[in-house]
C-alpha cells in the first residue's frame, strides 16, 4: 500500500542562527532516512517544502476563484515536507513514521493514497 | 430452536474471528456469518450438521467469496482488479481445513492504536463477541446511532489505512498489549455488571476469561497480562454467590463462599503467583490482589480489610480517579472506622450524581450511626437508576433503616 508522510513542524524552530543550524542538521537526518528507504525499495517519492512565507493559496468559493498570499489556514505547525513510500500496510508506515526526524513539538500525519 | 441458537452463538467468535483474519475485512465476515446463520435456520432443523462451527465456516466462507467476486465484477469497469479472485479449489481447500483460531489476532486488530480510543472496546466486543450495537450503546452509555457510527468509523478505518490483521511482532508487544488489556478490562466490566448474567452477557464473559488465558499464555513473562488473567477468573469465581434468592445483589463479604467457584479460585491463584514471581507489580496485578484478599474468606478467615485498604492505598498512587477513591474510602471504613472512611469518601471528591458514591456514602453513614444522612443517601442512588438486583439491594437496606 502507498502511503504519504506528512510532516508538520512549528515555522518558529527555523527561524535565526540556532534555526538555520537545526535545519542543517535535521536535512541530513532525512537525506539519511531517504538513503535507507530508496534503498530497501521503499521510496516512491518525497521532498522538503520551502517555508511558509513562500506558499500562495487559491481558494474556491460560490464559483469564483480568488488567489492570496500564505498558507490556506494560519497554525503554528505547517506542512514542511513529505514522503511517499509503498509498505504492506500501516505499521510498516508507522514504523517509517517513528524514524521521520522532527525538531521538538513536530508531528507527522500517515495517510493512505486512494490509488491501490 | 433455542438449541440451534446457542450453537450458532458459541460458534460465532471462532468463526468470525478466522473469516476476518482469512478476508481482512470485517464488514464481510460479519455479513457472511449472519448470512449464513439465516442458512443454517433453514437447513439444520432438516438436517442437523454433525459440527455447527465447521458447517457455520464453510458455509460462511463459500458466501464471502462469492460477494467478494460479485462485487469485484461489479466495479472491474472502474477500477483495476485489486487482487486474483481465489479460484474454486482454493476455496474448497480453505474450507475443508479445521476452523484456524484467530481471536487473538482480531482483537490486536480492534485495538490498534491507530483506532479511536472509544472505539476499540466496543469494537471487539461487536466483532469478536458478537453482541448487538443496542447492547452497546446501552453498555457505553449512547445512543445506538452514535454507536453504530463509531464501529463504521473504526471498521473503515482498518479497511481503508491498511490495519494489518496481525499480530504484532514480540518486540511490539509492550507498547500494542496495554491497549489490549484495557479492552478486555472493559469488556469484563460489561459481563460483571451484569450479575444474573441474562443475554449476551453470558458468552462475552466466557470469551474474556478465554481471551485472557490465550493471551497468559502468549505473553507469559508479562506481568500486568497474567494480572489480569487472574482478576477475572477471581471475579468470575464469585458470580454463583452474587445473588440471592429473591434476586437481590449480595456484597462479597455477605456471600455464601460455599457458591463459590474453588476451580476457577486455583486457577486465578496460579496465574497470580506466576505474576508475583516477575517481580514487575502494576494495577491489574494489585486489583487481583484485592480480590484474592475477599477470596480468603473460603479458607474460613474473615475479610482482611486492614491489608485491602492498603492494597487500594498502591492502587491509588498507580491508578488515581475516582473509582479506586471510592472503593478506597469503603476499605478504610472497615479497617479503621466510618469517620475516617466518611472522611476519605469526602476526599474522592466523587460527583454526587454517581450511583457507587451514594451506595458507599449510605453504608459508611450507616455505620456511623447517622441513620438519616444514611437513608437520604439510599433514596438518591435509587433515583439513578442501578440495574434491578441493586435495586432491590438498596430498597432492603432502605428498609432497615426505617
Amino acid at each position: 500500500m502507498q502511503y504519504m508522510i506528512l510532516i508538520y513542524e512549528p515555522e518558529t524552530a527555523f527561524q535565526g542562527e540556532t534555526g538555520a543550524n537545526r535545519l542543517t542538521d535535521i536535512v541530513a537526518k532525512h537525506m539519511a532516512l531517504a538513503g535507507d528507504l530508496r534503498a530497501k525499495g521503499v521510496m516512491q517519492g518525497g521532498s522538503g517544502l520551502q517555508g511558509v512565507e513562500t506558499a500562495t493559496t487559491v481558494a474556491s468559493q460560490g464559483g469564483k476563484q480568488t488567489v492570496h498570499d500564505g498558507p490556506f489556514a494560519e497554525t503554528r505547525e505547517h506542512l514542511g515536507g513529505y514522503y511517499l513510500i509503498d509498505v504492506p500496510d500501516l505499521d510498516g508506515a508507522l514504523a517509517i513514521a517513528k524514524r521521520v526526524p522532527v525538531v521538538d513539538g513536530g508531528k507527522v500525519e500517515v495517510r493512505p493514497l486512494m490509488v491501490r | 430452536m433455542p438449541r440451534w441458537a446457542e450453537a450458532i452463538s458459541a460458534a460465532r467468535p471462532k468463526v468470525v474471528a478466522a473469516l476476518a483474519a482469512r478476508l481482512r475485512d470485517l464488514d464481510l465476515a460479519e455479513d457472511a456469518f449472519a448470512d449464513a446463520t439465516a442458512a443454517a435456520l433453514t437447513a439444520w432443523p432438516l438436517q442437523p450438521p454433525r459440527d455447527p462451527a465447521a458447517w457455520l465456516w464453510r458455509a460462511a466462507f463459500r458466501r464471502a467469496i462469492d460477494a467478494r467476486r460479485r462485487a469485484a465484477t461489479r466495479e472491474r469497469a472502474v477500477f483495476d482488479p485489486a487482487e486474483p479472485a481465489p479460484t474454486p479449489e482454493e476455496v474448497l481447500m480453505a474450507a475443508d481445513e479445521p476452523i484456524p483460531d484467530e481471536r487473538l489476532r482480531l482483537i490486536f486488530v480492534c485495538c490498534h492504536p491507530a483506532i479511536a480510543l472509544d472505539a476499540r472496546a466496543a469494537l471487539t466486543l461487536k466483532v469478536v463477541c458478537g453482541l448487538s450495537t443496542e447492547r452497546l450503546a446501552r453498555a457505553f452509555l449512547t445512543t445506538e446511532s452514535a454507536m453504530l457510527q463509531r464501529i463504521t468509523r473504526a471498521k473503515r478505518k482498518i479497511r481503508e489505512a491498511g490495519v494489518p490483521f496481525e499480530v504484532p511482532a514480540r518486540e511490539a508487544w509492550p507498547e500494542r498489549l496495554e491497549a489490549v488489556l484495557a479492552t478486555l478490562e472493559i469488556a469484563y466490566a460489561q459481563a460483571y455488571e451484569d450479575a444474573a448474567l441474562v443475554g449476551d452477557a453470558a458468552g462475552f464473559a466466557r470469551e474474556v476469561l478465554r481471551l485472557s488465558a490465550i493471551l497468559a499464555e502468549l505473553a507469559s513473562d508479562e506481568p500486568e497480562v497474567l494480572g489480569l488473567a487472574a482478576l477475572v477468573r477471581f471475579a468470575e469465581a464469585r458470580r454463583p454467590a452474587r445473588l440471592d434468592d429473591a434476586g437481590a445483589m449480595v456484597p462479597p463479604d455477605q456471600q455464601d463462599v460455599a457458591l463459590w467457584r474453588r476451580d476457577i479460585i486455583e486457577e486465578g491463584a496460579r496465574l497470580l503467583d506466576r505474576a508475583a514471581n516477575l517481580r514487575r507489580t502494576g494495577p491489574r496485578q494489585v486489583m487481583a490482589t484485592i480480590h484474592a484478599a475477599h477470596l480468603s474468606r473460603a479458607e474460613g478467615r474473615p475479610t482482611p480489610w486492614r491489608d485491602i485498604a492498603a492494597l487500594y492505598d498502591v492502587l491509588l498512587q498507580m491508578r488515581p480517579g475516582v473509582v479506586t477513591a471510592v472503593n478506597r474510602a469503603v476499605a478504610v471504613g472497615e479497617a479503621i472506622g466510618a469517620d475516617a472512611g466518611l472522611q476519605a469518601l469526602m476526599e474522592a471528591e466523587a460527583p454526587p450524581d454517581w450511583l457507587p458514591y451514594q451506595a458507599a456514602r449510605a453504608g459508611l453513614c450507616a455505620k456511623a450511626g447517622r441513620t438519616a444522612e444514611a437513608a437520604a443517601a439510599l433514596k438518591a442512588a435509587l433515583a439513578l437508576d442501578p440495574a434491578p438486583a441493586e435495586r432491590l439491594f438498596l430498597k432492603r437496606r432502605l428498609a432497615a433503616l426505617q
